[in-house]
């Protein structure tokens, strides 16, 4: 499964036709094809290309409607988190 | 626009811009969804479609109120609606409720219904929480609704079986919740 920098990640926006890729517990997942992400965009307040982990905890949805998007990577830790 | 009443929201730290994106989808998904809904409904036949098409119709016709209730909020608080109506369909904080591909099967049709309403659920608790304590006016009317919303999925998900829903039966006219905003 492909490996995702998280300058790589910030590239899969969904801006201008670009594809839309966010993160979960360190799972990529392809948001592209989901009428609930166009342009990149998740009810005004999530934006594709980043790490949403954290920004999960306080959706009113679990991690499981994001499972329903493929999974198309897994996001590498940082340097400084590796030990 | 109703100024005072929007500088006192964001004095309160609501990001007023963001509360009216998604005050405006949600419109649009009760819009949308109304007329998705007409199209269901007129498609619930046979002996277990006509037993689901009251409360189809009792959803449709509410969902059709939030949309009603909805727009003076967005427009106290200096906010618009799309002019274009196919950008106001896609700009929907739900997915179109479109037909099964299978039109006689019930239970594919009562899975989009309750799709829908979840999606509607998950989206005014989102903005009920974003507005609790802090701009009350658009609280009440985001709680009013939901209390519609979370009846409407109850009814479609005790069809699908998943449960026991724990609702009585409605009595009186529809949107006993939103009716308030609509007088």
């Amino acid at each position: 499964m492909r490996r995702f920098t998280a300058e790589e990640l910030a590239s899969y926006d969904g801006r201008d036709r670009r594809p839309a890729y966010v993160v979960y517990d360190g799972k990529v997942y392809d948001v592209t094809g989901s009428f609930l992400w166009k342009g990149g965009r998740h009810q005004a307040m999530h934006d594709a290309g980043l790490d949403l982990t954290r920004a999960l905890l306080d959706a009113p949805h679990g991690p499981d409607l994001l499972a329903r998007c493929p999974q198309v990577g897994v996001l590498e830790e940082p340097e400084a988190d590796r030990t | 626009m109703a100024k005072v009443t929007r500088e006192v929201v964001e004095r309160a730290g609501v990001d007023v811009d963001q509360l009216l994106e998604l005050l405006v989808k949600n419109a649009s998904a009760e819009l949308t969804t109304y007329y998705y809904y007409t199209i269901l409904r007129v498609n619930l036949i046979g002996l277990q479609g006509e037993g689901i098409k009251e409360i189809a119709e009792t959803a449709r016709i509410e969902d059709r109120n939030h949309f009603e209730a909805l727009v003076p909020r967005i427009y106290e608080l200096g906010g618009k609606l799309p002019q274009d109506m196919k950008a106001f369909h896609d700009v929907s904080a739900c997915p179109p409720a479109y037909l099964p591909k299978e039109l006689g099967d019930t239970t594919e049709l009562l899975k989009v219904l309750v799709e829908a309403e979840r999606c509607a659920v998950r989206g005014y608790t989102q903005i009920c929480n974003m507005t609790a304590g802090k701009d009350h006016r658009t609280y009440d009317l985001a709680l009013a609704i939901l209390n519609e919303e979370v009846e409407h999925e109850s009814w479609f998900s005790e069809f699908l079986g998943e449960g026991p829903s724990g609702h009585y039966l409605r009595r009186g006219e529809t949107s006993p919740f939103v009716s308030k905003f609509l007088k």
